[in-house]
């Protein structure tokens, strides 16, 4: 195809050369220019290979609905599958062909195309269920992986996309003669409108297309000037350009993505596209329509490209891709291409029509005939042939003769569609029209109106009126346009969906989808299989189902099976069309959501202390915790756990735990509140005094747990586990507003209001009197579970003397802003008594050692507080409390529930692991009936030998028998079970 | 995504709710004998109708307030809100608005494009 570049062009800026690279050869191309329209300059036609064949490929249109000119985009992350219809290029710009190696003039892949009768429809399925699996591992995906795809993933992304969220009256979609005329009827009125156009200039078909001569009897191009002028000035409209709506959901909600960076390259850090939420009060669809195709051998040769397309690259880009292109229709729609091309001094090679020459419309008739073109009426394009490009193409003449025409282009067009895809998303219903050939918007199910072709109005006689009516609900001016039209016809079509091929063969080949590489042999195999119905026959054949969705080939489809089934078109009706419209990024939907704007991250008061301290955090929610602290680089987590560890049970340690939950609760009937939420009986619970806690859900089950500590029967605070705060505060605000609203409650939370520090070991209470020396901290005066409000240097803290060590230990409370000099100040006095840190791995081990359980890690949701052996803490004598007549169900009563249980290896120098199996038998013999699993299990320095905690069934009544732990080598280790508690198991040291 | 009525705060983008499932559903009074049936009841059943539900809703990241609505759950439309202690809305009141795309059954997704 040999392209010419015309004069003078508003879009195109000619004194300005553009150079970029493709397939590392530079080239040349104009600002304003796409990929495609400079690579069609470049008299480059082969751009691509296809999908499952490898068939070269090239430029088919000129915009969204592209199926084949996907390119990479090297210089941009190396963006794959970008349409080089729409991509525009810039300085500097990198572009690589996709799905072909080692290069794309010769392809290795393109031996697929011999064996394409074995990749017919269901070709997937059929290898899954194919003579042997080994077939499929070794021969098929291999095979297809290295075959099929389009681009490459992008190996390093680092776009930046930000969301803007809108709420307006009217939202139109859509910039061409329609969206331009709805605007108009808006400015100045009372509403708020958006309007939104996908390019970069307003005007649609005015720009892309020699359809309107004049408008109110002005040049096409000077009205639509002062239009734009006239919109731009309005208040109350705003207009977004280079902006793809490509979702139309529930309630009037769109979703659009606008591009930042048009023909030019994006800025590393800058936003380089938004996406736009959209809550409309009403939506105006005036989004066109799209030019479809025609199925008839090898039409996916390069240099095949739709009229409509060919006439944009001469209107909008200044570029005809060829000089005598040859015309195939069936419709009226490429009249304007013939009246465009002799317009520019060129005239086609050929005009042929499936149509008779009654049907074909008069004024086309004398311009071919002025201008001496070959005119085949009542014909058909039998094939096209050519080596990587057309070359040549067979037509049958009315009399059945074949001609064969040279020729380097060929301008087909097929009928026109309304682009329906976001009519249809809003869950609106077509109609098919049994003239036009085409789905129409018939029934809207929401507030949606469609204006121009959208809505299936392929002339424009109506127009005024059509919009006037359509808008009459609005507050707005009534239009009054005039317009005139160079090719003055109403849309005429002809039926052909396919032309039946001049011989048969095995490799023929006449595609319905040219992303996937679907024929139409495919569609009819399928048929014969049984896939008849519309949505099966899609997936089967993977037909419409590529990034392009089809949009010039699904009506043809439906043509073609409509005729096969000898049914309608309605009854065969159309596949869903799902958003997006077209592909969006993930990271336009991720926004800003993304790296360190992902999630909060939450850091206790202490924290700089531990970043300074050697601390090694691990995540708790979105809390930043020291897991352990290094005292030297080479110390290993194993020996700093337990070195911590071992020094809390033989000096002090010191934990951070600020992050634990606060809740303050407080009222007239906090008691009686307190006493329904939690499984303890708060009532005869002394002021001043703590208490350990469950929380159960409904169902029974263990929820949370906590320690409440009681200030007055109006006045509690409660602990929660670090990463069932929230959950915690939402569960009893949900039960105060919505089961007990009589009760006068009111809860917050103070988990960030206060720090928490705890300080347990034998050496603790000397470490405290020196901190805090006005306070007295004997037995008698400050006892285990009570609590007390000092003042220190003016701060007001709460010490809590409470351990989850198993250690004499004490909690303290103190303001957030007040507690890093606190703590600092404790470190300093504690050095002499062996105070250190210690980190969450340590704390775990030492409260394993004492049977303490973790939520979450010892329960899983299905454990109520009996099988943890903990009745003691329900308040059994309280009429209700959540959860409390679950532990009566039948279920909750089994006997063979998984209870906690302690586990040590029979031979003290096992190791075991947390998630082992728990069976009876040494040997492994499947079925292994299970028992159960470890849910916590560590080395202990103190015990000398590896300790768990597990969850077993009838795990109770087992303690004292001996069973096994399966290994992951399909072994078994033969372990104690025991109670769970490994240390101190009377207390002696938590009341010293 | 929805706009959501909440009661105390007025119109408010989805992100800024939490669904709480079925409303209406009453707990049983703890101070009598529960069979396990009436129990079981409340903890595990919950009606999943297609088309109108009552359903409480709470305003996790605004007035923190639980209030309860009628919801088209076939097109997610919430058709009223009102406060916890307000009676609940007579669901004939809005069997006029009740909108599906046409020819949908009772049951299913409804998912055409042609009227049937
Ligand atoms: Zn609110």
């Amino acid at each position: 195809m040999k392209s010419i570049n015309l004069k003078e062009n508003q879009f195109i800026q000619f004194h300005q050369k553009i150079s970029f690279k493709f397939d590392g050869v530079k080239y040349f191309g104009y600002k304003g220019d796409t990929i495609a329209s400079a690579l069609l300059r470049n008299n480059i036609n082969l751009v691509g290979r296809s999908f499952k064949y490898h068939r070269p490929r090239g430029i088919y249109t000129c915009g969204i609905e592209e199926p084949n000119a996907l390119v990479q985009i090297i210089s941009e992350y190396s963006e794959p599958n970008t349409r080089a219809t729409i991509k525009k290029i810039y300085e500097g710009m990198e572009i690589e062909s996709q799905n072909r190696w080692p290069s794309l003039e010769n392809d290795f892949g393109s031996i697929n195309n011999l064996f394409s009768p074995i990749f017919t429809a269901g070709f997937y399925y059929k290898t899954f269920m194919g003579p042997h699996k080994k077939f499929w591992k070794n021969l098929y995906e291999p095979l297809i992986r290295r075959a099929a795809g389009l681009g490459k993933p992008p190996k390093d992304f680092k776009g930046i996309s930000n969301h803007i969220h809108h709420n307006v009256d009217v939202t139109i979609i859509g910039g061409g003669l329609n969206g331009l005329l709805a605007a108009k009827s808006f400015i100045n009125s009372n509403y708020d409108v958006l309007l939104i156009d996908f390019e970069e200039q307003l005007g649609g078909i005015i720009n892309n297309s020699n359809k309107i001569s004049l408008i109110d009897n002005k040049e096409p191009k000077d009205w639509l000037k002062e239009t734009i002028q006239e919109i731009e000035d309005s208040k109350n409209i705003k207009i977004l350009k280079n902006t793809l709506v490509t979702t139309y959901n529930y309630i009037n909600h769109l979703i659009a993505i606008e591009d930042r960076f048009v023909g030019s390259k994006p800025i590393e850090g800058k936003v380089n596209s938004t996406l736009h939420k959209i809550r409309t009060g009403h939506t105006i669809l005036c989004n066109g329509h799209i030019e479809r195709f025609l199925s008839f051998q090898n039409n996916d040769l390069p240099g095949i490209m739709l009229s409509s397309s060919f006439e944009k690259y001469m209107c909008r880009y200044g570029l005809a891709p060829s000089k005598e292109p040859v015309i195939f229709s069936n419709n009226s729609n490429s009249n304007s291409l013939v009246y465009s091309l002799i317009k520019a001094g060129l005239k086609p090679k050929a005009y042929i029509d499936s149509r008779s020459g009654e049907e074909i419309e008069p004024n086309l008739f004398d311009l071919i005939r002025k201008n001496d073109v070959p005119l085949y009426t009542n014909s058909q394009i039998k094939g096209a042939f050519g080596n990587k490009k057309i070359e040549k193409i067979l037509v049958e003449d009315s009399s059945g003769a074949l001609n064969e025409i040279k020729c380097d282009c060929l301008c087909l067009s097929g009928g026109i569609n309304p682009d329906v895809h976001l009519f249809t998303q809003s869950k609106g219903l077509l109609d098919w029209d049994e003239k036009d050939l085409t789905y129409k918007p018939s029934k809207p199910f929401q507030p949606t109106i469609t204006l121009g072709s959208a809505s299936g109005q392929f002339n424009f006689d109506n127009l005024n009126s059509d919009i006037n009516e359509k808008l009459k609900t609005f507050k707005v001016k009534k239009l009054d346009v005039k317009l005139e039209l160079n090719t003055n016809t109403k849309y005429n079509i002809e039926k052909l969906w396919e032309v039946s091929p001049q011989k048969k063969s095995l490799w023929a080949k006449s595609f319905i989808d040219l992303q996937n590489d679907v024929t139409t042999k495919d569609i009819r195999q399928a048929i014969t299989e049984g896939f008849d119905r519309i949505e099966h026959l899609k997936r089967y054949t993977t037909n419409s189902m590529g990034t392009d969705q089809g949009k010039i080939s699904s009506i043809n489809a439906l043509g073609i099976v409509s005729d096969l089934l000898d049914k309608r078109v309605n009854e065969v009706g159309t596949t869903i069309y799902r958003p997006p419209y077209a592909p969006l990024s993930f990271s336009a939907i991720a926004g800003r959501n993304c790296y360190e704007f992902y999630d909060p991250e939450r850091k206790s008061p202490i924290h700089s202390w531990h970043l300074k301290n050697g601390a090694i955090f691990e995540d708790v929610g979105q809390w930043k915790r020291p897991w352990y602290f290094q005292i030297n680089k080479d110390e290993s987590m194993h020996d700093a756990v337990q070195r911590e560890s071992k020094n809390v049970r033989e000096n002090a340690g010191i934990l951070d735990g600020s992050t634990l939950g606060k809740i303050e609760i407080k009222g007239e009937d906090a008691l009686e509140f307190m006493n329904l939420i939690y499984t303890n009986s708060f009532t005869k619970m002394k002021q001043g005094s703590a208490r350990y806690a469950l929380m159960l859900g409904e169902d029974g089950m263990v929820k949370d747990d906590g320690i409440i500590c009681k200030i007055s029967d109006q006045h509690f605070i409660a602990t929660t586990t670090t990463g069932g705060a929230a959950t915690v505060l939402g569960c009893m605000e949900e039960y105060a507003q919505t089961e007990w609203p009589n009760l006068k409650v009111y809860m917050n939370s103070i988990t960030e209001q206060y720090a928490t520090f705890n300080i347990s070991g034998p050496n603790t209470r000397e470490i405290m009197k020196k901190a805090f020396p006005n306070i007295n901290f004997s037995n008698e005066e400050f006892p285990f579970m009570t609590f007390q409000f000092h003042e220190f240097n003016g701060v007001p803290i709460r010490i809590l003397r409470a351990s989850f060590t198993g250690e004499l230990g004490y909690e303290i409370y103190i303001p957030s802003n007040s507690a890093p000099k606190i703590w600092d100040n404790i470190q300093s006095l504690g050095k002499e008594f062996g105070l250190a840190p210690y980190g969450t791995e340590a704390m775990h081990l030492l409260r394993a050692e004492k049977g303490y359980i973790i939520v979450g890690q010892d329960t899983d949701g299905s454990i109520t507080p009996i099988d943890l052996g903990l009745s003691w803490m329900i308040g059994k004598s309280k009429k209700d409390f959540l959860g409390k007549r679950s532990l009566t169900r039948s279920d909750t009563i089994r006997e063979d529930r998984k209870q906690l249980v302690g586990i040590i290896p029979s031979n003290k120098v096992d190791k075991l692991e947390e998630g082992q199996h728990i069976i009876l038998d040494k040997e492994i013999k499947s079925p292994v009936p299970m028992l159960g699993h470890i849910t916590s299990c560590y080395y202990s320095s103190t015990l000398g030998h590896d300790f768990a905690l597990a969850v077993i069934k009838n795990g109770h009544s087992m303690i004292g028998t001996k069973a096994y732990a399966s290994t992951s080598s399909m072994s078994t280790t033969g372990v104690d079970i025991v109670k769970p508690v490994f240390y101190d198991e009377d207390n002696k040291r938590l009341v010293s | 995504m929805l706009i959501i009525n909440c009661p105390y705060c007025g119109p408010r983008d989805q992100s800024e709710f939490s669904n709480g499932g079925e409303a209406h559903v009453k707990r049983p009074d703890g101070s009598k004998e529960i069979g396990d049936s009436e129990w079981g009841e409340y903890v595990f059943i919950r009606a999943n109708p297609k088309g109108l539900f009552y359903e409480r809703w709470v305003h996790t990241h605004g007035c923190r307030k639980w209030f309860n609505c009628v919801r088209d759950t076939s097109t997610d439309e919430i058709l009223v809100t009102y406060k916890l202690d307000e009676k609940k809305p007579n669901l004939n009141n809005f069997k006029s608005v009740v909108k599906t795309p046409s020819g949908e059954p009772e049951v299913g997704s409804g998912n055409f494009t042609v009227e049937k």
